[in-house]
């Protein structure tokens, strides 16, 4: 079932197209990865989902009336707060039951890994517990649909797991849109891939549907020996590359297929000795589609 | 607990941690008290820094008391409403700008209670200056110089109060309009100085005006007080306030977009 639906948004400063018709729909409890080379209009399509940015032309409808949980890149608090008077007054503004406040907020915070800095004022965090704390603060109302704009982009690999393993876990109860230029996030969680470039959304779809678009596979050939990889390589039958007893050999609609390639190797007696399949990485679709004019 | 409730305490928290709670009223009471000390003992100041020749005689008379509080009162009027202007400059801009609103902006925030608790709050805190500083400085007039009609000094605090309200809602509508805290600054004191010189050289052709309002104050020590003058231009005052309260609040709802993400 679709939770939110976003048809034509476009959003134009003075005439230049921040974000150019753009539309997509996120699917209940799932996880949507918003990619694209920096300037592409990512913060400003979550901008606009969030109702921070008003939209020049196109609509977003939701399926739900309970808030939204956002994180900017950036998360700014106020210094003379502690963690836990910031994340009560997010509850409180976003409509929590006021009984519930104090220990919802308690939780959220120890769920995150802030439980011992409940009490320590915003403005001595590190960029980790900022991090931490803007997504205490997005989650606190258990809103439906979370809005993270380059939640990890900031912190170290150890912080950078940790979150992204907070992310996974809350994908059970909300679903999730989140900007991204960590490809490697994006692989690891992800329903469906939204690419943007310039404003507009040039891919859209799951992470294997996407990858079967771009895929370029390669197969490589792994012989017993480096004589016979070279004796291989010297009958010239498809360009292809060497290295050492290993040929990669590109996979294509110009090329060899896959049958050719076997059929090659089984009249041969060539002494190959494996043969592994690899297909685009999204580092080299994303390299791709931000190429492409 | 309601916004309102909500954001208030926020604001509390924000001015009792920043000491805004304690230094401007601590400025404000300095002022009060600087005042009649300083004029109670000038010709010793004058004495011994005064660099006069040898065999000067300088008499001064002494000022009525009443003088001494219009005075304290001339004194908020420079460096006092100065003090107001640059502590809630960036109330709303500076919230923008910093990014700190952000994450306000991105929940179902009613603006009504963002400005409002900010404009309470301010006004508390701008009140208890003035009155503080008043107190203080009667205190001492009262021991140097002699006392003041107990009522007329109340007419007096009330009428200036009024013109504080003022001051304090064109310095958050200013903030909650522009960009930054610094042009928030620059046209508040434009407005508020501005027009205070042009009401000095050209105010007799209107006598009702906001801008009357600290003259009317320290009129109420004397007998020349033209009530109806007086009681339209506090009715126009308070008409200005509501005014710049609800450009305010609806200035800060759609400048919500400019807010740093």
């Amino acid at each position: 079932m679709s939770l939110l639906e976003v048809k034509e948004l476009t959003k134009s400063y003075n005439g230049i197209l921040a974000v150019d018709h753009v539309s997509f729909t996120l699917e209940e409890r799932t996880a949507t990865a918003l990619i694209g080379p920096n300037g592409s209009g990512k913060t400003t399509t979550i901008s606009m989902i969030a109702g921070l940015l008003k939209e020049s032309e196109g609509s977003i409808h939701r399926e739900f009336n309970s808030g939204i949980g956002f994180l900017p890149q950036y998360p700014q608090f106020f210094p003379w707060l502690s963690a836990l008077e910031f994340t009560e007054m997010a509850a409180q503004i976003s409509g929590v039951d006021a009984k519930k406040v104090r220990q919802q907020s308690i939780r959220t915070l120890e769920f995150v890994g802030l439980g011992s800095a409940v009490n320590k004022k915003t403005g001595t965090f590190s960029g980790g517990m900022r991090q931490r704390l803007g997504l205490a603060q997005a989650i606190v109302h258990q809103p439906k649909l979370l809005l993270l704009d380059e939640p990890v982009s900031a912190l170290d690999p150890t912080g950078r797991r940790e979150i992204m393993d907070l992310l996974k876990s809350l994908q059970q109860d909300a679903t999730i849109l989140y900007s991204t230029h960590i490809l490697n996030d994006a692989e690891e969680m992800t329903d469906q891939l939204l690419f943007l470039k310039e404003g507009k959304l040039v891919e859209q779809g799951s992470l294997s549907e996407v990858k079967s678009r771009y895929a370029e596979p390669l197969i490589r050939l792994r012989f017993d020996t480096e004589q016979a990889a070279a004796l291989f390589e010297s009958r010239k039958f498809w360009p292809m590359q060497r290295d050492r007893n290993v040929i990669a050999l590109p996979i294509s609609d110009e090329g060899p297929s896959m049958q050719q390639v076997m059929a090659v190797l089984a009249k041969e007696e060539s002494g190959i000795a494996g043969i592994d399949k690899q297909s685009a990485s999204l580092e080299e679709i994303f390299l791709k589609v931000a190429g492409k004019k | 607990m309601n916004q309102f409730g909500v954001l208030l305490k926020k604001e509390w928290r924000e001015n009792l941690r920043n000491y805004k709670l304690f230094w401007i009223p601590a400025v404000f009471i300095l002022l009060g008290i600087m005042e009649p000390v300083s004029n109670y003992f000038l010709p010793q100041i004058l004495d011994s820094v005064g660099n006069l020749p040898e065999g000067t005689v300088l008499e001064f008379p002494e000022p009525e008391p009443e003088q001494v509080m219009a005075a304290i009162m001339g004194q908020y009027q420079l460096l006092g409403l100065l003090i107001f202007v640059l502590a809630y400059m960036g109330t709303i801009a500076g919230e923008r700008k910093s990014g700190t609103a952000t994450l306000l902006y991105a929940r179902p925030l009613s603006f009504s209670a963002y400005f409002m608790s900010k404009w309470v709050m301010a006004t508390i805190i701008a009140l208890l200056s003035v009155w503080l500083g008043f107190l203080a400085g009667y205190y001492y007039t009262y021991l140097l110089f002699g006392s003041i009609d107990f009522m007329n000094l109340m007419r007096f605090g009330l009428t200036y109060s009024f013109w504080i309200l003022l001051v304090i809602s064109i310095i958050l509508a200013a903030s909650a309009l522009m960009p930054n805290a610094g042009l928030a600054a620059a046209v508040s004191l434009g407005i508020i100085f501005i027009s205070q010189l042009v009401d000095g050289l050209l105010g007799t052709y209107w006598p009702i005006s906001p801008l009357k309002l600290p003259a009317y104050a320290a009129s109420w020590f004397e007998n020349g007080l033209d009530m109806s003058d007086f009681w339209w231009s506090v009715s126009l005052t308070f008409m200005l306030i509501v005014l710049l309260v609800v450009i305010g609040i609806l200035i800060s709802a759609k400048k919500a977009a400019s807010t740093k993400v």
